[in-house]
């Protein structure tokens, strides 16, 4: 347990003793949400529901990318000797949902100022961004670190992430919408349960994976 | 699956003979007699009628045929006169009787056309017959219990006539065996990617990328093929459809596979990452084919009301081709993957020495 509030103690004060990099991703999120402010002017609610999941990946995959770029060569030799590979990847995961957490809030936050507030369901939408969080943050730590193994990291990131996510952004745009009463669905339950046994078998296989990527 | 299998003589016999009674069984085995067009599909109680109807696969005579007009499990209407204009061709007359039996207002009834030479084929909900309330209530013809007895019965059978599907029924043997096939490669691909992770033999990771190729290749004949066949169906190429799209974005997953394959200088790290890759890939489009689709609608049978597979979309004359071509199609990939599998290993063997 030490081990895993030490490595996330670590990432965060890497996170801001670098203010460059979170103060980064602030100013993507709100220059993409303002370009779309600007280009629409007036969101309703379905295309509120689209763009803010479109934004959200967007913002994930920037955020995320850069993963394991710390974690290279001697370093990475240094750490192998210290935790598993395992401690590695838990960190990860729980450090960049929380990261994910925080950034849609604020995504949410622009979202209401400048297009409005159309959510119904608070705590639905609210409970959909943590499942959400959860699941990018699953996809894209593990495509991330598969990512930083090849040479083109940034790219073969976007392209090996985006296909994996789209099952998870499928069916939270689906209960987005009834959050937001653009539809009744009828076994709202049985929407989230899939997600959530999608988040956590995605969890499962990226355990069980994330050693053999690790190992050099 | 073990390779020695697939490079004996007798498993080559197998898959060939097994394609040729795919290829020659679904294609020259006719289809049922079916009504493949009638008119006029709406008329008043109370009125002599003439139903024109087109028929496909017949050879109606004169003398030959009847009609009835079926309104439920219990009421029906013979015809009153038939001629037979060709063989595919004829005029059923019909005194529609002025008032229902169980006094109903509207009702759709089943035509029915009874052949000697050609057996019975019907055509469900093919008229809709609207109550006329001015037509006095006469004597004479009246909806008759239990007249249809007797029908004449075929005497060879051939697959199903379904409306809109026609011929194409046949592509129930390519495109969904193909499905089938790409999903036991892509699954093998994931176990061989398993293997090789935890024993680290550089064969395992060569099959491992044979079985995603072929399954790729699969994947893309599968789209293909069901292209083709929703232009026939469903007017178009690609549709909205969930299937479509979900198959879609799996087939991008594993192009993704490819392209991280080749992104890759040294052999070990190739090796390792995309074994990983490629058991996550196959995890990843568990949802994608079996979980999503079911919480949308689609055309495809068996979502949104459409029979399913097990249903009566697939009767016992479809199945005695559609199994063998499911085998067939798997031995085939089996074959093209032991192919690939030779070709990569020697390709391995003339770069890294």
């Amino acid at each position: 347990m030490n081990k895993y509030i030490t490595l996330i103690r670590k990432d965060l004060l890497i996170e801001f003793r670098n203010s460059f990099s979170i103060s980064s991703v602030l100013l993507y999120v709100f220059a993409t949400v303002y370009i779309i402010y600007t280009s629409f002017f007036n969101i309703k609610g379905k295309e509120w529901n689209t763009l803010f999941w479109i934004v959200f990946l967007f913002i994930s995959v920037n955020a995320l990318i850069r993963t394991f770029n710390q974690e290279h060569g001697n370093r990475n030799l240094y750490y192998y000797q210290l935790v598993s590979a395992n401690h590695i990847y838990i960190t990860k995961l729980i450090y960049n949902t929380f990261i994910l957490v925080i950034l849609s809030l604020i995504e949410y936050l622009f979202f209401i100022i400048f297009a409005g507030n159309v959510v119904r369901d608070l705590s639905l939408f609210l409970s959909c961004l943590l499942l959400a969080s959860v699941g990018f943050a699953t996809v894209f730590t593990f495509v991330a670190a598969i990512g930083s193994k090849s040479g083109n990291n940034q790219l073969m990131t976007a392209i090996l992430g985006f296909p994996c996510i789209i099952p998870i952004l499928l069916v939270i745009l689906k209960i987005s919408a009834n959050a937001l009463g653009l539809m009744q669905d009828t076994d709202l339950s049985s929407d989230i349960l899939i997600l959530i046994s999608i988040d956590v078998i995605l969890i499962g296989i990226s355990l069980l994976l994330f050693p053999y990527l690790w190992r050099e | 699956m073990k390779f020695k299998m697939v490079d004996k003589i007798w498993f080559k016999i197998f898959t060939v003979v097994l394609f040729s009674y795919v290829f020659i069984g679904g294609m020259l085995r006719p289809l049922n007699p079916g009504i493949k067009e009638l008119s006029p599909i709406s008329v008043k109680s109370g009125a002599s009628v003439q139903i024109a109807v087109n028929t496909y696969n017949t050879h109606l005579k004169q003398g030959e045929v009847n009609g009835y007009l079926k309104l439920d499990s219990l009421y029906a209407l013979p015809s009153k006169a038939v001629t037979v204009n060709g063989p595919s061709s004829g005029i059923f007359d019909f005194d529609i009787p002025a008032v229902f039996p169980d006094g109903q207002k509207s009702s759709n009834v089943t035509l029915i056309i009874a052949s000697k030479t050609d057996g019975t084929f019907i055509r469900p909900d093919a008229i809709w017959i609207d109550l006329d309330s001015t037509k006095a209530i006469q004597a004479g013809m009246n909806w008759q219990k239990d007249i249809i007895k007797n029908l004449p019965v075929a005497s060879n059978v051939g697959f199903p006539f379904r409306l809109i599907l026609e011929e194409t029924i046949r592509n129930v043997f390519y495109h969904v065996p193909l499905w089938f096939a790409m999903f036991i490669l892509y699954s093998i691909a994931a176990f061989q990617g398993l293997k090789f992770i935890r024993k680290n033999k550089a064969e395992d990771l060569m099959k491992s990328y044979s079985y995603n190729r072929v399954g790729f290749y699969f994947g893309i004949l599968g789209l293909l093929t069901g292209s083709v066949w929703a232009r026939f169906t469903w007017g178009t190429f690609w549709t909205g459809d969930i299937k479509l799209n979900m198959t879609a974005i799996a087939m991008l997953i594993y192009a993704a596979y490819f392209i991280l394959w080749n992104s890759f200088k040294d052999d070990q790290l190739r090796g390792r990452i995309c074994s990983v890759y490629s058991i996550f890939a196959f995890v990843a489009m568990i949802p994608l084919i079996f979980v999503i689709p079911r919480l949308y609608d689609s055309l495809h049978p068996g979502n949104g009301g459409n029979p399913a597979l097990g249903g009566e979309d697939l009767d016992n004359t479809l199945r005695t081709v559609f199994y063998p071509a499911v085998i067939a199609f798997t031995c085939l990939g089996l074959w093209l993957v032991n192919l690939t599998y030779k070709l990569t290993r020697i390709n391995h063997k003339l770069l890294g020495e």
